[in-house]
């Protein structure tokens, strides 16, 4: 029992990162940061209860607001740029923020020993949970309880104004700058409430496995950031957490029976999904598309309607 | 006369029956040591080394009769193994995975050590707060050597080696028989946390033992290029070279010095790159260099463990070493804690386990007697081996 | 700064720069993909360590020239299976849908390479390893010129490739207007198949030239070089060939510069942030390619 409600922490604790991610998609700039910023959240709200013993309560929002105020930061010189060269500026960044914590050490003196970063050696001891008597039903509670708060968050905004002038940036950037749309203020918002949501997500990360060092913060994490949305499928927040459910729930542990060859399977999975559904999982059913005379595999450009992304 | 030997039949039937259940029991009672480690990814030849160990051991045991259960029966180990592919979360979700199993009652692993690290981390700290949510399982690790880790839970223990010794014992050695190595510079791998943590306590036993330590030069572990690196140790003209770093980047290091002619007297290397990695990648550039290590096929059961393992397609290291002890220390920890291994008992099992675990003074090792420290850790025998032509000999034995 | 460090500081440069070779082997690559169909193909590294790897299997049996041969044409087949499989069956108006297949497929190819030769670095036949041109107080490996000899041989094979043979010609106009080559009767697909392939064979040059100059070949290499590969290219300029070549000597010298003066664990900020201050000063890149109507 205790392994599924250690498998749905992970799945919820993904799923905020993809919906970090989502946000930022949605806009139509892809971003690698989301681990970044990630990173930052885990870091920021593990030192604030070890080192100084600050609830977590507290210490959450704080990890959100300084991810946020970063990736705000971030986001009005990196956004100027499109396409290929913001997936690699943002991958700039992500390598920065990682390699900044891996020269990080700040430790200081507790009844428990020395606690804080260790360069190199990572950051150990965030035993907040344990110490504090939480079992795996409270993790599990607060990670799901934040995830059904940021989706009804988004919800919320997509349905709102902010939502329909974020997907226009995302359709057509050039449609939605001649419709007097701020395009800064639409991608950096995004960004920064992306950056905040993937803070939260590293907060409880680093709480949930009391161990984080500078490898866990890898472009690949940023590339499964991505990979949720993309899979699931961008028109809805639950293709996330279908994505999610996914990789995590049935890739990696589900076909644990596979051996060796689950890790092969990763990639061929994933390129299947891609070709199959190119939308995403839970993209607009093919019986649709193919009732309204657009085959679901196109065999090349159409002369009309071929749009190119920088 | 018929109605009567009908009955005596059916009355005979249930014995019968119970008798057939009872003996295909004993038949078939198995005991399951799980394990978790690294079986994918860049580091997966550990895992499937180790496990190749592990499965060795326990066919040598099952082949002599198997393990005897609290209740006197005899049963044979299985051994289960979970790939974390050296990822926190996986480490952390194979232990939950494993401890979820009510036929689970102790695991050897992991293989990495920032695996280690979360995985203990979850553990309860102290074995009996009833405060501490913390998971309730023993862990008893056969490779992930970054040092201290066990102290991080009773839980927690570990048969690794204790590189402080290892490496003190070794600059004491070198300070006596080579009275012209004076002095040394250090090369370190250091993203990497063993190396880089290994790194410092190379240097400070080097410099209690009298070596003067001229510089060192860094690098990353997926480096390429060591050019600037290898430039700063020729400036340097140090007598001993000293590398804390894994098999690519201490080839990769080793052929730069050769073509930059750089030639010290001795060399020392890190305990896991006596391996066949290295000597695979660069035995002629890796000539000499001298590494510690806690397995070598110098005594008669080490020779039959290392054939026992090449029999399954795998190579005795010092880390699966480890694993093969492990199994044979735990077949012995189970007969002395009278483990019931029965899916009611196993929470019972597991304390059993761990208090059997924690009142070890000693196990027996490929080498020799291990002894153990109070915070879990092990205290192994080690020897110094050297690359010489493509192969591994010893080149001391300290007593 | 004595003398002596001066020099260290030039020969550390050269160093970079020559080992740079191998960065804008890499970038070309991306950057041709990119200018041509504007699509990433984040799998290209890997494949191009990918067709070193299986190179290795000639190794035993003939010199190193014709591995590296053997390497450049697997690497074209491995540039037309991504085609294949990543691309040509995808819409065209879903971008994200073939990033994510080329993340798949680099992601299959590294554990393909990690199944195979279980982690473990494999020996990659030098060329003039043993060799060292002393110029001076400087010292100039013979291997890694030779593979700065070999890369530039490729690039202006790549150019005349482009600029006089009727491939070419198809393959920089389905670049800058694809609509009109296809109504001049040229075979889209076909052209962008032929594009995965040439960048395929340099991706093969590349990831045994790679090999060559580090003597191993590892799983290790694929991200870093996919990571270098893209800032090369963005630097560079997207699209243009000689804008890779100068970065990526330019990343090589400077990440090699950077080392020098900050240590090795700074070294990567410092070459992201140059990349930073190339994205927010000259967005375009070293050399802006021509930009198309569409």
């Amino acid at each position: 029992m205790d392994f599924y409600l250690g498998l749905m922490q992970v799945i919820g604790v993904h799923t905020l990162l993809g919906l970090s991610a989502w946000c930022v998609l949605h806009t139509g700039q892809v971003s690698l940061a989301q681990g970044g910023f990630f990173a930052i959240g885990a870091y920021a709200a593990g030192m604030l209860t070890t080192m100084w013993g600050w609830p977590l309560g507290l210490a959450l929002p704080v990890a959100a607001i300084v991810a946020g105020a970063i990736a705000v930061a971030v986001g009005f010189p990196a956004l100027r740029v499109k396409g290929l060269m913001l997936v690699v500026a943002t991958t700039a960044f992500a390598e920065i923020v990682r390699l900044v914590f891996f020269n990080f050490t700040w430790r200081v003196e507790t009844p428990e020993g020395m606690v804080g970063p260790d360069g190199g050696l990572g950051f150990g001891g965030i035993r907040y949970f344990q110490s504090n008597g939480w079992t795996s039903t409270d993790v599990l509670t607060l990670i799901w309880a934040l995830v059904a708060a940021v989706m009804l968050l988004l919800w919320w905004l997509d349905r709102s104004r902010i939502g329909t002038l974020w997907r226009a940036v995302g359709e057509d950037e050039v449609a939605a700058q001649s419709n007097g749309i701020d395009l800064t203020a639409a991608k950096v918002s995004a960004f920064g409430i992306g950056g905040a949501i993937a803070g939260i997500a590293g907060g409880l990360f680093s709480h949930t496995t009391t161990h984080i060092e500078h490898g866990n913060f890898s472009i690949l994490l940023a590339t499964f950031a991505i990979a949720y949305p993309i899979l699931g499928g961008l028109k809805s927040l639950a293709g996330t957490l279908v994505a999610v459910v996914l990789i995590q729930g049935i890739l990696i542990e589900g076909l644990r029976f596979l051996g060796d060859w689950r890790s092969l399977l990763f990639g061929a999975l994933i390129l299947l999904v891609m070709l199959v559904r190119p939308g995403g999982v839970l993209s607009a059913p093919l019986l649709a598309r193919v009732a309204a005379g657009k085959a679901p595999k196109t065999k090349g450009p159409s002369i009309q309607g071929e749009r190119r992304h920088a | 006369m018929k109605s009567i030997s009908l009955r005596s039949a059916l009355a005979l039937l249930p014995v019968a029956t119970a008798l057939l259940a009872g003996t295909a029991q004993a038949q078939t009672r198995e005991v399951k040591i799980y394990a978790f480690g690294a079986k994918s990814g860049v580091v997966r030849i550990f895992g499937l080394n180790s496990e190749a160990a592990m499965k060795a051991a326990a066919a040598q045991i099952n082949k002599a009769g198997g393990v005897t259960l609290g209740d006197g029966a005899k049963a044979r180990i299985a051994i289960e193994y979970l790939d974390d592919r050296c990822t926190a979360e996986e480490g952390i979700n194979a232990l939950r995975r494993i401890a979820s199993q009510n036929d689970a009652f102790v695991a050897v692993g992991p293989t990495c050590s920032n695996v280690a690290e979360p995985v203990f981390g979850i553990l309860q700290k102290k074995a009996g707060d009833a405060s501490d949510s913390g998971l309730q399982f023993p862990i008893y690790t056969d490779v992930a050597a970054k040092g201290g880790l066990a102290s991080m839970s009773q839980w927690a223990f570990r048969n690794v080696p204790s590189e402080s010794n290892m490496y003190k014992s070794l600059f004491d050695w070198i300070k006596a028989t080579r009275p012209e190595v004076k002095t040394i510079w250090g090369g370190v791998e250091k993203d990497f946390a063993h190396s880089n943590a290994t790194f410092n306590v190379m240097k400070g036993h080097a410099e209690k033992a009298g070596f003067e330590v001229k510089g060192q030069s860094e690098w990353l572990l997926a480096d390429t290029s060591f050019s600037t690196q290898v430039r700063e140790m020729r400036r340097g003209e140090a007598d001993l070279v000293m590398i804390s770093a894994h098999p690519f980047t201490t080839c990769g290091v080793l052929k730069e010095m050769q073509r930059q002619n750089v030639k010290p007297k001795m060399m020392v290397g890190l305990t896991s790159s006596s391996s066949m990695e290295t000597l695979q990648g660069c035995a002629a550039q890796a000539e000499g260099i001298i590494i510690p290590t806690s397995f070598a096929p110098v005594t008669p059961e080490a020779k039959r463990a290392a054939d026992a393992v090449q029999a399954l397609g795998a190579n005795m290291d010092l880390h699966n070493a480890a694993a093969w002890e492990n199994i044979f220390t735990l077949k012995d920890l189970i007969e002395r804690a009278k483990i019931m291994a029965k899916p009611e008992t196993v929470q019972a099992d597991r304390q059993k386990m761990r208090e059997a675990l924690a009142s070890m003074k000693e196990t027996q090792g490929l080498l020799g007697k291990v002894g153990r420290t109070e915070d879990r850790e092990a205290i192994k025998p080690f020897l110094f081996v050297r690359a010489q032509k493509g192969a591994w000999t010893v080149a001391h034995t300290p007593n | 700064m004595s003398l002596l460090d001066f020099l260290d500081l030039i020969q550390t440069l050269l160093d970079g720069v020559m080992f740079g070779t191998t960065y804008a082997l890499i970038g070309i690559g991306f950057t041709l993909i990119f200018g041509v169909m504007h699509k990433i193909n984040l799998s290209y590294a890997a494949a191009s360590i990918g067709a070193a790897y299986l190179s290795l299997m000639v190794a035993s049996v003939a010199p190193s020239p014709i591995v590296y041969l053997v390497a450049a044409l697997l690497g074209g087949v491995l540039g037309a299976l991504v085609y294949f499989v990543c691309f040509r069956f995808l819409p065209l108006d879903k971008p994200l849908a073939t990033l994510m297949s080329t993340v798949g497929m680099l992601l299959l190819m590294e554990e393909a390479i990690v199944h195979a030769t279980a982690g473990m670095p494999l020996n990659y036949p030098a060329a003039f390893s043993g060799v060292v041109f002393d110029v001076g107080p400087f010292m100039l490996r013979g291997d890694l010129l030779f593979v700065f000899a070999l890369g530039c041989a490729a690039m202006v094979g790549l150019k005349m490739l482009l600029e006089k043979t009727r491939l070419g010609l198809a393959t920089r106009a389905v670049a800058q207007q694809p609509v009109a080559a296809r109504l001049c009767g040229m075979g889209v697909d076909r052209t962008n198949a032929s594009t995965f392939v040439i960048a395929g064979l340099l991706g093969g040059t590349a990831g045994a030239m790679t090999g060559a100059a580090i003597g191993v070949l590892s799983p290790l290499l694929t991200l870093p070089f996919t990571v270098k590969g893209l800032v090369v290219t963005v630097i560079g300029g997207l699209g243009s060939v000689p804008g890779a070549i100068i970065a990526g000597l330019l990343v090589g010298g400077a990440e090699n510069l950077f080392q020098f003066l900050r240590g090795v664990s700074e070294r990567d900020i410092y070459v992201m942030l140059m990349l930073f201050a190339f994205l927010v000063f000259r967005p375009g890149g070293l050399f802006a390619a021509p930009g198309g109507r569409d």
